[in-house]
């Protein structure tokens, strides 16, 4: 210990001992510790300051620091993060709160601190404020907004809903699903919904059924709430870490907080904000029933309207069957072939007309085309050259038929002249040859004569009359002359005649035999 | 007729989408005749997907790697 200065007010002679004592000096740590003890003992453990808050700093190690004053005093606070976690509401400049804690002084510092266990926003509830800080907060960052809500399918296949598996809700939701769809799948994801760790566990539901989204065969929708109770109770719905989980959700969130007239920040940001946990079921889900018989009701649309139009163009159809046209197809034929008649037969006629008019013409102007046409002088020319052919060809004949006269008359005269020349010579040749001639006839001719006088014998012995001479006959019918080689050739009383040598005899057949040796 | 396969959110809007062309006759009579079909396969098809779904809670529960696992759920009896 250090001498003290001397400090003559201290020293008094008759004084020794007792009064030296209380004026012995004390060290500041001494002074600090009595400072202490006398806070302690007179200040109530649990004391509660009202004051604005001002030089509010949040220490990186999560300690708060700040300063309760009022119009005329100041109190230093200090607030441990063990408790500052504690705080639903946001600590700044200027706020009006009741402090909690004990009054302590702070050794190293040589001043008396406040240290804060809770803090109570003046005048307004706590939760009150937390709620108002956070909506602001969340309201500025766009939370809320309406672009950001997702659309709710249609037809959920499966449903997560994230609520404590006690509760009233969790049977609430399933048992209004089952009603309305009851095919859906229904996924309970177990939560604390009330106190410290609720907001952690709600949140961290809702984040890890996304990431396992698929791991789950796809959920289309989460339904996150619970049942009625105090606003305490309700608050980790209040929660930011909730609100920015619900925000973040990529799988549509119905939120069912509490009862009607329970609103939270959960509500807010999620995607559709139902009432009550059973409004939340009926929301995420349509009456199957319903979709059935909206199923049977198109059908019957379908088919009536399919049948409508088929009747309509069978009708149509027909329709168009029985048409004229159809029943007797050649009318229409022979209604063309009918004006067709018609145009042949006008302009038959025109033609006709047209014809007279142009003959009428022609015949009118046909003897001057007469009169006027080469042809007259043509024939003319002809007629005259005829004549004159034919006197030509007259004339000419006439001349070579007294040519021909002189000619033949000539050629007589030189025949008769070539004749008597050839007689005088023949004459001498025919003498010659007359007695040659003779000569030779005279030995053919008896030649001749005898050979004709054989032929003559040899006749004669041959001839029939020689055979019947000899004793034979020849026998023909009277009728016919036939000669009878055969009795079957005769009848009885037929007339033969019988030629002899001599002459002939007729006779009368009376009886007819036959030799039988030829039979 | 349907190349994928439609969702029932896209089936029944075909479906709808169907009946009120073939009612507003803005289709022809071979047309309507495939519409039908076609919307007639659509019925099926949504009553097939509405009775083919899940039928079943299931709870679920964290595993250790921090995926999700399912197990029976046991309703809570009504208060």
């Amino acid at each position: 210990m250090k001498r003290q200065p001397f400090n003559p007010n201290l020293v008094t002679p008759s004084s020794t001992k007792a009064p030296a004592r209380q004026s012995t000096p004390i060290t500041v740590s001494e002074l600090t510790a009595r400072i202490k003890r006398a806070i302690a003992t007179t200040l109530p453990s649990t004391i509660h300051v009202i004051g604005q808050i001002s030089n509010f700093k949040r220490h990186s190690s999560g300690h708060l620091y700040f300063t309760l004053k009022d119009e005329s005093s100041e109190l230093s606070c200090v607030m441990w993060r063990s408790d500052a976690a504690r705080l639903k509401f946001d600590i700044h400049d200027g706020l009006e709160v009741v402090a909690t804690g004990h009054v302590e002084v702070f050794d190293k510092a040589g001043r008396y601190q406040l240290y804060a266990r809770k803090l109570q926003p003046e005048g307004l509830g706590e939760l009150e404020l937390a709620f108002r800080q956070l909506y602001n907060k969340l309201s500025k960052e766009g939370l809320f907004d309406p672009g950001h809500k997702q659309p709710l399918p249609l037809f959920p296949k499966r449903i997560v809903i994230v609520t404590s598996p006690t509760g009233a809700a969790v049977g609430d939701i399933i048992r209004t699903l089952q009603r309305r769809f009851p095919s859906v799948g229904i996924l309970v994801y177990p939560v604390r919904v009330q106190g410290e760790s609720a907001s952690k566990e709600i949140a961290g539901a809702i984040a890890r059924v996304n990431a396992n989204a698929e791991l789950l065969g796809g959920v289309d929708l989460m339904i996150v709430g619970r049942g009625g109770g105090s606003t305490e109770d309700l608050w980790a719905f209040n929660e930011e870490n909730v609100a920015r989980a619900i925000f973040t959700s990529r799988i549509p969130i119905i939120s069912a907080v509490g009862h009607e007239v329970d609103i939270s920040i959960a509500d807010l940001v999620a995607d559709l904000r139902a009432a009550t946990p059973t409004a939340a079921a009926e929301l995420a889900v349509p009456v199957l029933d319903e979709i059935l018989a909206g199923l049977a009701m198109h059908e019957s649309r379908l088919f009536r309207s399919v049948r409508q139009i088929t009747a309509l163009a069978t009708s149509q159809l027909d329709g168009l069957a029985h048409h004229h046209c159809f029943r007797e197809p050649l009318n229409l034929v022979y209604q063309r072939e009918q004006i067709l008649d018609e145009l042949c037969g006008r302009q038959h006629q025109r033609l006709t007309q047209q014809i007279r008019l142009q003959r009428q013409r022609v015949e009118k102007n046909e003897p001057t085309i007469q009169r006027i046409h080469p042809h007259a002088a043509i024939r003319n020319n002809e007629n005259r050259l005829h004549r004159v052919m034919h006197r030509l060809a007259h004339i000419t004949s006439m001349q070579c038929q007294q040519h021909d006269r002189r000619l033949y008359q000539l050629m007589l005269r030189l025949r008769q002249q070539a004749l008597d020349i050839k007689l005088s010579h023949s004459d001498q040749l025919v003498s010659q040859s007359h007695i040659l001639l003779s000569a030779s006839l005279r030995r053919h001719m008896a030649t001749l004569r005898e050979h004709l006088w054989q032929q003559q014998q040899l006749l004669t012995a041959l001839s029939h009359k020689r055979v019947l001479q000899r004793g034979y006959s020849i026998t023909r019918l009277k009728k016919g002359q036939q000669i009878l080689r055969s009795v079957k050739q005769l009848q009885d009383t037929q007339r033969i005649v019988t030629e002899l040598a001599d002459g002939e005899v007729e006779s009368e057949v009376v009886n007819l035999s036959q030799l039988e040796l030829f039979e | 007729m349907a190349k994928k396969k439609l969702s029932f959110e896209e089936s029944l809007a075909r479906l709808e989408n169907i009946t009120q062309q073939i009612e507003q006759g803005k289709v022809g009579l071979e047309e309507s005749i495939d519409r039908y079909e076609e919307g007639m396969g659509l019925v099926k098809q949504c009553r097939d997907m509405l009775s083919k779904a899940e039928q079943r809670i299931q709870k679920l529960h964290e595993k250790a790697d921090g995926s999700l696992g399912t197990g029976k759920f046991e309703e809570p009896k009504p208060s």
